[in-house]
């Protein structure tokens, strides 16, 4: 695959000016949010985006990853422990739910991801002494290695950015790998994928994985950024709002799943003014992508872009 | 002495509901040859296929390939064991290229860990390129290395079937199951296919093909076997096959026997 370097290192120049240029706290906070909601549909895109296996427990993992950061840190363990214990208790979790589910297809599948995620929240909502209840965690001590650590959205800005790097990174290279290949075929079409050798169920399960691993260092980070978590934020909408990012972004697509989270993530900020009309132009716009666009965002750049080569 | 069979099914029975689709059959396929199953709509060539490959497995009887046990395998064991197919409906992996379609099914001999393909060391460079190496050697059999990165989906019907054919041999089987690989393929295509298949016998490779052109068979077939109803009714070279009665009257009906 070719890459366009001048247009890449023009989007990175780009990227790591916003917090220079845009002095506004409240927009970075934003925009942060946006990058890991980006990391969390990046990873969703590993088991349904490629794999083709509906997942609705995404967000169940980010909150797992969020809740466990946010217990131990206040626990008074160095923060350094934190995203190793988050993705100790994601792959537990998804190993838990994955191993007996993988079997299951489609609408089975997304119902026992729903059930999952549920769970979840339950447990999160129910364990009052240790979780906080409906009323959260506050508080959450921040990211610090050794004592140093970012102080003030521009700062951790970058180090979400550099991570998302990582994410992406990390995702092009299976992509181009035997799992990444075996996870396609496995969504194209099963049968002949087992045929020629993949072993479905285990992709699946990889794929499923991988993308909870994702999540839950998104959630680690959540915490410690943010450093406030509430139930609401890992809820079932929460799942359908990553859904639909990734729907709208472009399923299959790596910079589909970043455009899709920054767009949704931002846009119901932009159209704040409009009140309660917001819902109405949202909703239309989410419709009119999957409905113009199938591909999503992505697949209309691409279009656009051999429209303008054949025009040449 | 002739050599033991590369194929040895014993009492493979198949059963959907009450239609009994595979019927204690037995069958045996000396290596580096080209068998043909022939036999009207619904006599269980596809099942049979299928209950060799492992996509559906048969009730009872045993399945032996290449000494190997294969019964209730799933399907990607199976593969390992040197067993590749094509699909009677064409099942390509449309969200691929036509070189990662074949790279799906290339042997590795060197498997590569998560943390390979990660950290992309050494190893997993290596098996890239040899998968690689693999693939594009697959599509130059069947006359596709021009197109390997184009969209599968982009390719015409016939080449799509081609494609198949490259996935199935980038596994380097060693024995190649072709269910009606010619199915929408103009006289010149068949040609082309039979010329392909002819040389991948010589490199060594048993074929089973399932064909419903009997004509198309019989010419590049080592060996025919004729099913009706679940049952091997004849089986032998082609122009023995072709003059057994009872297979005229399975094809054509008990009437044009005495016309």
């Amino acid at each position: 695959m070719k890459t366009n370097w001048p247009i890449l290192a023009l989007g990175a120049a780009a990227t790591l000016a916003v917090p220079v240029i845009v002095r506004d706290g409240y927009i970075v906070q934003l925009l942060n949010i946006a990058i890991l909601n980006a990391i969390v549909v990046l990873g969703l895109n590993f088991a349904t985006g490629w794999t083709g296996q509906i997942n609705f427990g995404q967000a169940a993992f980010y909150g797992l990853g969020a809740y466990t950061t946010a217990i131990v840190t206040k626990a008074g363990l160095p923060w350094i422990a934190t995203p190793f214990l988050s993705i100790i208790v994601v792959i537990a979790a998804s190993l838990m739910l994955g191993l007996p589910t993988m079997r299951l297809r489609t609408y089975y599948l997304a119902m026992t991801t729903i059930g999952f995620g549920e769970i979840i929240r339950l447990i999160i909502v129910h364990w009052e002494p240790v979780t906080g209840g409906t009323s959260g965690l506050r508080a959450i001590p921040g990211v610090s290695v050794f004592g140093f650590g970012p102080q003030g959205e521009a700062q951790h800005y970058y180090l979400l950015i550099a991570t998302l790097a990582l994410a992406v990174l990390v995702a092009s290279r299976v992509r181009h790998s035997v799992l990444g290949r075996a996870m396609i075929a496995t969504k194209d079409s099963e049968i002949a994928a087992e045929q020629s050798g993949v072993d479905t169920t285990r992709t699946k399960l990889l794929a499923f994985m991988i993308g909870a691993v994702y999540a839950g260092i998104a959630g680690c980070l959540y915490a410690s950024s943010i450093r406030f978590i509430s139930p609401d934020s890992f809820s079932g909408t929460q799942a359908v709002l990553l859904m639909t990012m990734l729907i709208v972004g472009g399923m299959g697509s790596i910079a589909g799943c970043i455009v899709g989270a920054v767009a949704l993530t931002i846009l119901p900020e932009a159209l704040r003014f409009l009140g309660q009309w917001y819902l109405v132009l949202y909703g239309l716009g989410v419709i009119a992508v999957i409905v113009l666009a199938p591909g999503g965002l992505a697949s209309l750049a691409s279009r656009i872009a051999q429209r303008l080569a054949r025009a040449n | 002495m002739t050599p033991d069979p590369i194929i040895v099914a014993r009492g493979v029975t198949r059963r959907f509901g009450g239609l009994v689709a595979l019927d204690g059959l037995d069958l045996d396929v000396p290596p580096g040859i080209v068998q043909a199953i022939i036999g009207p709509n619904g006599s269980g060539k596809t099942t049979l296929l299928n209950a060799l490959s492992g996509a559906s497995h048969a009730d009872a009887g045993s399945i032996r390939i290449g000494g190997h046990e294969i019964f209730r395998l799933k399907p990607h064991r199976i593969a390992r064991f040197g067993l590749a197919r094509t699909f009677q409906t064409i099942r390509i992996f449309e969200n691929l290229s036509v070189i990662e379609n074949v790279k799906v099914a290339a042997a590795c001999p060197t498997p590569t860990s998560l943390f390979d393909i990660i950290t992309s060391n050494s190893r997993h460079q290596h098996t890239e390129a040899e998968i690689d190496h693999n693939s594009r050697e697959a599509l130059e059999i069947v006359g596709l290395a021009g197109r390997a990165n184009d969209h599968a989906r982009q390719l015409p019907y016939a080449q799509q079937r081609l494609l198949e054919i490259a996935r199935a041999l980038a596994s380097k089987p060693n024995v190649l199951l072709l269910d009606e690989p010619a199915a929408g393929m103009n006289m010149t295509e068949s040609m082309t296919l039979l010329d392909t298949i002819a040389r991948l016998k010589s490199s060594g490779i048993t074929i089973l093909l399932v064909e419903h052109n009997v004509r198309l068979v019989m010419g590049i077939s080592d060996r025919v076997t004729v099913l009706d109803f679940g049952k091997k009714i004849a089986e032998g070279a082609p122009y023995e096959v072709q003059r057994n009665p009872k297979v005229i009257e399975a094809y054509l009906g008990r009437r044009h026997l005495h016309a």
